[in-house]
């Protein structure tokens, strides 16, 4: 284990972030997409028009996971309650994939930029694995890393087992591993939110810099954990319940009827309302198609009002639609419909 | 004196220089020396059904020219891309991809396609191509991008030749808009992809590669991908460069009827191009009757042949194309030469291990699977398939998006190309625009890639690293 290791998560442990708390705008209009791209001349460089199965949402005003932004070097991810200022000469070069219909995310990713002097190159890379539908056999953060951990590949070794730690006053897993060969090092640190493993990997072959930027993840901005059970955000965010579109739950239900046939799985959050009704959907990775007849089916939706303390309050949950990408043997938890 | 501290100064400067591009990596390029790939995989003394007949038939078939009547070859044609299977899938051996010296930039001077004009983007020593526009026209020319086609629009058409009967007008049956779709960037290109080992891609049970696709979700890259898939029985589709084709028969058919304008027992109509087929309300009512049925027969023009013999002789070309590919041995590694000098295998192990540890072989899978039991020949069966991809699709940015959508693929969306026989292939990424590996790496970064990650991490190597890298890559 490199000896940096232990002296910077015990750091992380007591630091708190002096940082304002600020919000973007968001990333991308989340709206459901428009084919409305006009006439153009020429075909534009570096644009993708045709696109597949891609995200969407009921409304624009409503944060959701890939929504974040990037304004004066502070990421700011709305959804999470996420404000991070990047390091001096980093820059993020480039966007990150969709939303991956196995509820995988990449919400930021950053390194340094050309101008950068160092000598060594540094990779900070910021993930959500969306719980509700992940196909990987973990229910929790501390899960997913054990299983990073189990099933680490044969040219890795772990340099720092699984460890608890805090940043921002949050419950963080750590975890680092190295490449011999590559003479790479991975410092991982997840944590659970809205129902999610948001997970933080700085990767360099330069120990003193990975130091550094866990130093520097102290002056990150997360909300605290309001509940250890579920681990939501504060009180101003729905609950998450996994598997709340159970039958015990839904009153009225409509199934989709799809006007095309695919193959390809559909991954669904939704914002159920304190009367039982859905306020706000998300698609992680739909065609138009697919996501406007989805819409329409859940509209007619109607769900048992969930209590807390004797009071309604907003359920956020997961409802997997299409086609089920498991493989044969792993149960299938989330499907309303098939 | 002075002179004597100039001469030094000069002279350091100049070691320093040659030093520097003495450490640069470089792509050790294409591999010449024998590896003995083209063979088939069948052992013959194992071979209880007979197949090495049928992959030696398939063999010569797929290096007949194809002429539009008159011979034993007919019905190339009224749109074409090349008239022999193997003039593209050529390098290096017959089922490769395209040869160095380019044969469609011949075909306006030798006779295939005396009538046509040479798009600008068929050269003597680039790439074979096809063509599609992503998007359609308005009137005045200018590119509509609410007109979504994607469709191969054939570079040739059989004007001219002596065999075309009677399609001999150009006004009849011109050649799509080339330069107007360069002009307006409205064009983009495909290379053929190699069929080396195709037989062990095909015979992967879906079961295999979900759960392959479930392992390689454990990665702190950011990757995940996803399959396309048949639309009609729902199951993973593999071949293609966005893995549109479930089957090594459907890949083929569509070939046939696409590349050379043969209809066949898959496909049995010919092929009108995309808005000359009359979808989009463009009036259009499909390809002049002047230019059907040229060479005489009917259709299909390709059919099996119930009274010939041998055996093998009774299969339709389709069928016999995909015992070719079938059963077609995949790649063989071999020794990698450097700047005229052998490159270490030690230098490869540690490419090798560095390919894994930063990352590309989350999607390029060295082994993404073993086959199932093969009703055809035992060396089909529970066979490892070091292909170097896992067969998802993956979303890869702004730099490869072509806008052309396949099945369930994006405009961004391609299949992981199989890097098994890299080290012997000429032309790189899906449409042959570099033949540098150090290019086709980069070019995988970019806005919307999944590949982000791992470039950083192949650029956070050392230039000897990276040179190893590019040795690996090139022993494939």
């Amino acid at each position: 284990m490199h000896t940096g290791l232990v002296r910077v998560s015990l750091a992380l442990a007591w630091s708190a972030s002096l940082l304002a708390w600020g919000q973007g705008a968001p990333r991308n209009s989340m709206d459901f997409p428009s084919s409305a791209t006009g006439q153009l001349t020429k075909v534009p460089e570096g644009v993708v028009l045709v696109k597949g199965a891609r995200p969407s949402a009921s409304d624009s005003v409503t944060p959701v996971p890939e929504g974040g932004s990037i304004t004066d070097k502070v990421f700011t991810n709305k959804y999470f309650a996420m404000t991070y200022s990047l390091p001096p000469d980093w820059t993020q070069k480039y966007e990150g994939p969709p939303p991956s219909d196995s509820g995988r995310y990449v919400l930021a990713q950053f390194s340094p930029a050309d101008t950068y002097k160092g000598p060594i190159r540094g990779n900070i890379l910021i993930t959500a694995e969306d719980l509700f539908f992940t196909p990987l056999p973990t229910a929790n953060a501390v899960d997913l890393i054990n299983y990073e951990k189990d099933n680490l590949q044969a040219d890795y070794k772990v340099e720092l087992p699984p460890t608890q730690t805090k940043i921002a006053d949050r419950s963080f897993t750590f975890f680092a591993y190295w490449s011999p060969v590559a003479q790479l090092h991975w410092y991982v640190l997840a944590t659970e939110m809205r129902c999610h493993a948001l997970q933080i990997v700085l990767s360099s072959r330069d120990t003193k810099l990975l130091e550094n930027s866990m130093r520097d993840l102290n002056k990150m901005k997360l909300p605290p954990a309001a509940n250890a059970s579920t681990d939501v955000v504060g009180g101003a965010v729905p609950v998450c319940l996994r598997d709340y579109a159970s039958d015990e739950n839904v009153i009225a239900r409509v199934n989709p009827v799809f006007t095309e046939r695919r193959s390809n799985p559909v991954p669904v959050r939704i914002i159920i309302d304190k009367e039982g009704k859905i306020k706000h959907i998300h698609f992680l990775s739909a065609f138009p198609d697919q996501a406007k007849a989805i819409t329409d089916a859940l509209a007619q939706w109607r769900f048992k009002r969930f209590l807390r303390d004797g009071q309604p309050v907003e359920v956020e949950t997961g409802i997997m639609f299409g086609r089920v990408s498991q493989p044969p043997g792993h149960p299938v938890e989330n499907a309303a419909t098939q | 004196m002075i002179k004597r501290e100039k001469l030094t100064s000069a002279l350091t400067i100049a070691v320093l220089f040659f030093a520097g591009i003495a450490f640069a990596q470089t792509d050790p390029g294409v591999q010449s020396a024998s590896r003995g790939t083209g063979v088939t995989i069948i052992n013959p003394s194992d071979d209880p059904n007979g197949f090495t007949a049928f992959f030696n038939d398939g063999l010569v078939r797929f290096q007949e020219v194809e002429t539009v009547s008159g011979s034993a070859n007919v019905g190339l044609g009224p749109r074409f891309n090349s008239n022999q299977c193997s003039s593209c899938h050529a390098q290096p051996a017959v089922g490769g991809t395209g040869p160095a010296v380019n044969p469609q930039f011949l075909f306006t001077s030798n006779g295939v396609a005396p009538g046509n004009t040479m798009p600008s983007f068929i050269t003597a020593n680039g790439p074979t191509r096809e063509a599609r526009f992503p998007f359609g026209f308005n009137s005045n020319g200018s590119v509509n991008t609410n007109v979504i086609i994607g469709g191969v629009e054939a570079l040739f058409t059989v004007t001219g030749r002596s065999d075309a009967g009677t399609c001999n007008s150009a006004t009849a049956l011109p050649q799509p808009s080339f330069a107007l779709a360069v002009e307006e960037n409205n064009v983009i290109f495909r290379i053929p992809t190699p069929v080396f080992g195709a037989g062990l891609i095909e015979n992967l049970d879906d079961s295999t590669l979900l759960k392959n696709q479930v392992t390689n979700l454990k990665n702190n890259f950011g990757i995940t991908g996803t399959f396309n898939h048949n639309g009609n029985d729902g199951t993973i589709a593999r071949f293609g460069w966005k893995a549109q084709n479930k089957s090594l028969h459907l890949f083929t058919g569509e070939a046939y009827n696409v590349e050379m304008g043969i209809t066949n027992e898959v496909f049995q109509n010919e092929r009108p191009l995309p808005g000359e087929d009359g979808n989009g309300g463009s009036g259009d009512t499909g390809l002049v009757a002047s230019c059907l049925n040229l060479a005489g027969i009917g259709y299909p023009e390709d059919r099996s042949n119930p009274n010939s013999t041998p055996n093998a002789a009774v299969l339709d070309d389709v069928s016999a194309f995909s015992n070719f590919m079938r059963f077609l041995a995949p790649p063989i590694q071999g020794g990698v030469v450097l700047n005229g000098q052998q490159v270490s295998a030690q230098s490869i192990s540690t490419g090798s291990a560095l390919f894994s540890s930063i990352g590309c072989a989350t999607c390029h899978n060295p082994t993404p699977g073993t086959t199932q039991q093969s009703n055809f020949a035992p060396a089909l069966s529970n066979a490892p398939v070091n292909a170097f991809s896992d067969i998802e699709i993956h979303t890869m940015g702004t730099t490869l998006a072509d806008n052309v959508s396949q099945g369930g693929a994006g405009g961004d969306q391609f299949r992981t190309a199989p890097l098994w026989g890299l080290g012997q292939r000429i032309f790189l990424l899906h449409d042959g625009r570099t033949t540098n590996l150090i290019t086709a790496i980069q070019d995988h970064a970019s806005k919307g890639s999944e590949a982000n990650t791992v470039i950083e991490n192949f650029n956070s190597l050392s230039t000897a690293q990276q040179q190893e890298v590019l040795n690996f890559l090139r022993s494939l």
